[in-house]
């Protein structure tokens, strides 16, 4: 929700610094993701920067033939895709579920919490052997599924967070206008929390592309990526890898970009239409 | 609520709840209880597994050897990395979710999130390079005059980890607070400027209150995936910095496993405590209700 | 909810829109999961493929695999664990490694919990030939075999000392070094006790004459006089910091973090290779051996992989493999086999150089080694030290 138009004029109190603080945090945040892809510039194995004449794509062009670094990534991309594709309903569920209980809110909330305390090492351990006794053998799917556990509560706080933005009287107006309890879901609140359910879509996305503990004791034959870069960097890591994280911040800026200009296009068309900025637009 | 009604409302909840509740159970509980129990089983020396003779000896061993000061000092660092990342991510959400247009609140999300899609280990091991004798920082000071030899606490310190753990965690913060300034009404805001309300009057009264489970959401998810993490905290940390994922791997290198599931249990249990007593203090299940009609 | 620029939330439109993302979103995961399940391992694989399960260190790449298939008919597929023993061993212990992977490659040491439980099957050396070819110091390495039966085969073996910067420390012959005053700040050890206390170990008896017997294998009160030493020297800031796995270690030293530290020989080789005057130190007090032994798990055994986890093995020694890894990492395949194929092989690679590589190792081992050993005899109370260390 912007209310950018409305706190326009007499902000002038916390603007500046709020700013500083906002760039300030983009600083911490992009000095090693910038780092690496200056480094990955420098066409030498030792990594460090160089001056800007020297820059090179050499290290790009290898990581394309990175075929253990692809197929890592594939599997990566399929485990949280499927993590984050079960993870969003079933936490949406569960915060509906949340909002409609009464008494047996503390404890539900409890048992939510609970599973995201346990050190991932031992999670995913204890897990493996469960899943060993019930004949299920190690691939993308055991890892999904211990991704869905270390996801779940996760998506359902942040569902929980969009839920409480709906006004109770605006569904109480779909109700008054006859509608059932369903279709006023569907008609009403779905769309009102469209962006929050792509933001959990997207968190339990990179959480799981990001996790390795549990991953270690569930993983197949194909490693995942973390598991992948861990075990590059304990035995000797060709630069690509370095390569490949320039590459995702590019690729990733140019996505945006392309979203932006899309969307400045697509403005001077019918309203209505989402820009389809995903946390702020419900 | 008349029966009828209500009935079919606690039905509705059950099956909305269940899905979530097989996933806990059938993947959470389960593993853990099969774990908890292991903890009290004994180390075999003959075939360096567990044998099922019951012993505390797994919870008598957490309290020598510092061990116990391990689990409080990577809760006293995730609460640290939490509260940094809080008091750092409230303005920059407040930034996104208020202060600026829909292009450039977009623009700011996606900037924030990019990151994550890189690796976390190398982005850490970047950081080494960063802060370290001949990094970037060191260098830049040096060719200032600031300094005339390398810093050396910017590495290899509680600095850094924090810094490194800070800066791999923000957008956890930043995204559940940006979420819910949806639950901010611009009439509410407008009402406060035609009363006379500055800006941190208005920021103090309405916008926090109303983006506090938000806040709290953001904590929440910075502190537990910071208390699980090891990688800045040995990438970055000094000689032989400790946590407890890194305690748990140093304990099943010696096949230590009913120790290691003691670790894992006693941590999950003095967090649940400590949700326990959150959540009468601050009174967290009501935090995510409505904010009213 | 009112929001600005907005079309009324309830219209048909927005409606559509909405039910048509949630069917995106589905039609998404349900793609993800068909793509997936084409990529499901299938049960039954090619007779000759074998699971490698094993440390980076032992790998040649997937150039390398191929031509190691052209030539022993053996396929692999080689999967990193991770390099360190405990979650290894924790995985095959309790967990499903033994389901997918047929043959595991990690540090010595293990061999004799996981044979006692099952879990690793002997090796039959009438289907090793090329074993007679074995250093016959490296076939006697007490942890791996069991009960007379061979469950390791030697796969990569060294002997460890120090990297140091020779512009900055001069040439240096003690271990000593690393723990001098003056160097406070600018020394490093590896994060493991199984390296780092058997170095400790080696200084304090041979150039401070501490009363320790073994090295590898201390006393619960010769383990007190090393750590209690490690821990003064840590608490007064010697060590700049301890290191985890090849990248930071090389990095430590490429970026002259620290002038010299205690780590693995490849190290060495590939700073020089980006420039930098380094060296391996010889040490008066001796060098720490070591070991990476290939391990047939039972999952093999049971999965009918035995035959072709032997030919892995025989292949391992049969000359390629040795000079490959020569060539990419420096590490030594202990048989004269890697000569023998380097010499019938010139083009590929240069036999002096493969020669000179064995001469080095085998020189190294002629002299004074103590071996590294993963499961002294109070292997439990080092754990307990070393946390100790880490909360000094």
């Amino acid at each position: 929700m912007t209310l950018h138009p409305i706190v326009g004029d007499r902000t002038n109190g916390g603007r500046p610094l709020f700013s500083i603080i906002t760039a300030l945090c983009l600083m911490i945040m992009y000095a090693p993701a910038l780092y690496l892809l200056l480094a990955s510039l420098n066409p030498d194995e030792q990594l460090g920067l160089v001056a800007p004449t020297r820059y090179s794509l050499n290290w790009y062009v290898a990581l394309l033939d990175d075929h253990r670094l692809f197929r890592a990534l594939e599997e990566s991309t399929v485990v949280a895709l499927a993590t984050a594709a079960v993870a969003t309903p079933i936490g949406l569920a569960a915060a509906l579920a949340y909002r409609a209980m009464t008494r047996m809110r503390s404890i539900f909330l409890l048992v939510i919490l609970s599973t995201m305390l346990v050190p991932g090492t031992i999670e995913g351990l204890g897990l493996s052997v469960i899943l060993r006794l019930v004949g299920l053998s190690p691939s993308w799917v055991t890892v999904a599924l211990g991704h869905l556990l270390w996801t779940l509560p996760f998506a359902i706080v942040v569902s929980l967070i969009g839920l409480s933005a709906v006004r109770p009287s605006t569904v109480a107006a779909a109700r008054d206008l006859g509608a059932g309890p369903t279709r006023a879901f569907v008609d009403v609140t779905l769309p009102l929390i469209r962006g929050n359910l792509v933001s959990s879509f997207v968190f339990a996305f990179l959480l799981s592309l990001n996790e390795y503990a549990r991953a270690y004791y569930l993983v197949g034959r194909q490693n995942t990526l973390p598991l992948y870069m861990f075990g590059a960097m304990n035995s000797g890591a060709s630069p690509t890898i370095y390569a490949f994280s320039g590459a995702v911040l590019l690729v990733s800026f140019a996505a945006v970009a392309l979203i932006f200009v899309i969307a400045a296009r697509r403005q001077s068309g019918p309203p209505g239409v989402s820009l389809g900025a995903y946390p702020t637009h419900v | 609520m008349p029966d009828k009604v209500a009935g079919r409302r606690r039905r509705a909840a059950f099956f909305l709840a269940l899905p979530s509740l097989v996933v806990f159970i059938s993947i959470g509980f389960v593993p853990l209880a099969l774990v908890a129990i292991w903890s009290f089983w004994s180390f075999d020396p003959e075939t360096y597994w567990i044998k099922p003779v019951w012993s505390l000896a797994s919870y008598t061993a957490l309290l020598k050897n510092g061990r116990a000061a391990v689990l409080l000092q990577t809760a006293g660092l995730a609460a640290l990395t939490a509260t940094v990342s809080t008091l750092l991510a409230v303005p920059a959400a407040t930034v996104i979710g208020l202060l600026s247009g829909p292009r450039r609140a977009t623009l700011l999300v996606a900037l924030f999130t990019i990151p994550f899609f890189t690796s976390g280990l190398v982005r850490a091991f970047a950081w080494r390079l960063v802060l370290g004798r001949e990094g970037v920082i060191n260098n830049v000071l040096i060719s200032l005059g600031v300094v005339h030899t390398p810093v050396e606490w910017l590495l290899f310190s509680d600095f850094a980890v924090v810094l490194g753990m800070v800066a791999a965690h923000l957008p956890l913060a930043i995204v559940p607070i940006v979420l819910a300034f949806a639950r901010i009404e611009g009439s509410v805001i407008r009402a406060s400027q035609d009363l006379g309300a500055g800006f941190w009057t208005m920021f103090s009264s309405i916008v926090l209150p109303l983006i506090m489970p938000g806040v709290v959401a953001g904590f929440l998810f910075v502190f537990v995936v910071a208390i699980g993490t090891s990688m800045e905290i040995q990438l970055l940390g000094g000689a032989g910095a400790s946590s407890i994922a890194i305690m748990i791997n140093d304990v099943m290198r010696v096949v230590n496993f009913p120790l290691a599931f003691a670790i894992a249990t006693v941590v999950a249990i003095l967090l649940i405590v400590v949700i326990i007593v959150a959540d009468r203090a601050l009174e967290l299940s009501r935090l995510f209700e409505d904010r009213g009609a | 909810m009112t929001h600005s620029g907005r079309s009324n939330p309830s219209s048909p439109i927005r409606s559509r829109l909405t039910r048509r993302q949630l069917v995106q979103r589905a039609a998404v995961g349900a793609g993800a999961l068909a793509v997936g399940t084409l990529r499901v391992p299938r049960a039954a694989q090619a007779a000759n493929e074998i699971n490698f399960w094993a440390s980076g260190t032992l790998d040649i790449g997937d150039d390398g695999w191929k031509i190691f298939a052209n030539e022993s008919d053996v396929k692999v597929d080689f999967t990193d664990n991770g390099n360190d023993p405990g979650p290894v061993v924790a995985r095959l212990a309790a967990g499903n490694a033994s389901d997918i992977y047929d043959v595991g490659g990690l540090d010595g040491g293990s061999e004799r919990e996981l044979a006692k439980r099952g879990l690793i099957a002997p090796w039959d050396l009438t289907q090793i030939p090329n074993y007679a070819s074995v250093w016959e110091w490296a076939k006697n390495i007490p942890y791996s075999t069991f009960e007379g039966r061979v469950y390791g085969i030697p796969s990569v073996i060294n002997a460890d000392s120090m990297i140091a910067l020779r512009n900055r420390v001069g040439l240096v012959d003690s271990y000593g070094v690393i723990f001098d005053r003056t160097l406070r700040g600018k020394t490093a050890m590896e994060d493991a006790w199984i390296n780092s206390v058997i170095f400790t170990a080696i200084y304090l008896k041979n150039s401070e004459n501490a009363k320790i017997s073994e090295p590898g294998d201390l006393t619960a009160d010769e383990l007190g006089l090393v750590m209690e030493f490690l821990i003064k020297h840590k608490k007064d800031g010697q060590f700049r910091t301890f290191w985890n796995g090849w990248e930071q270690g090389l990095q430590l030293v490429a970026n002259q973090e620290v002038w010299v530290m205690t780590g693995w020989e490849p190290i060495v080789y590939a700073a020089r290779r980006r420039g930098l005057d380094c060296y391996y130190a010889v040490p008066k007090e001796g060098y720490e051996a070591w070991c990476n032994n290939s391990i047939l798990l039972k999952g093999a055994v049971d999965r009918k992989r035995s035959k072709t986890a032997h030919q892995l093995a025989n292949a391992f020694l049969s000359g390629f493999y040795g000079c490959k890894l020569g060539a990419l990492r420096g590490y030594a395949v202990p048989t004269d086999n890697n000569v023998a194929y380097a010499t019938a092989h010139a083009r590929a690679f240069d036999p002096a150089a493969v020669k000179e590589l064995s001469e080095h190792v085998k020189a190294k081992f002629a002299g004074k080694v103590y071996w590294q050993n993963t499961r002294p005899a109070n292997f439990q109370l080092y754990e307990e030290w070393w946390q100790r260390l880490r909360n000094a």
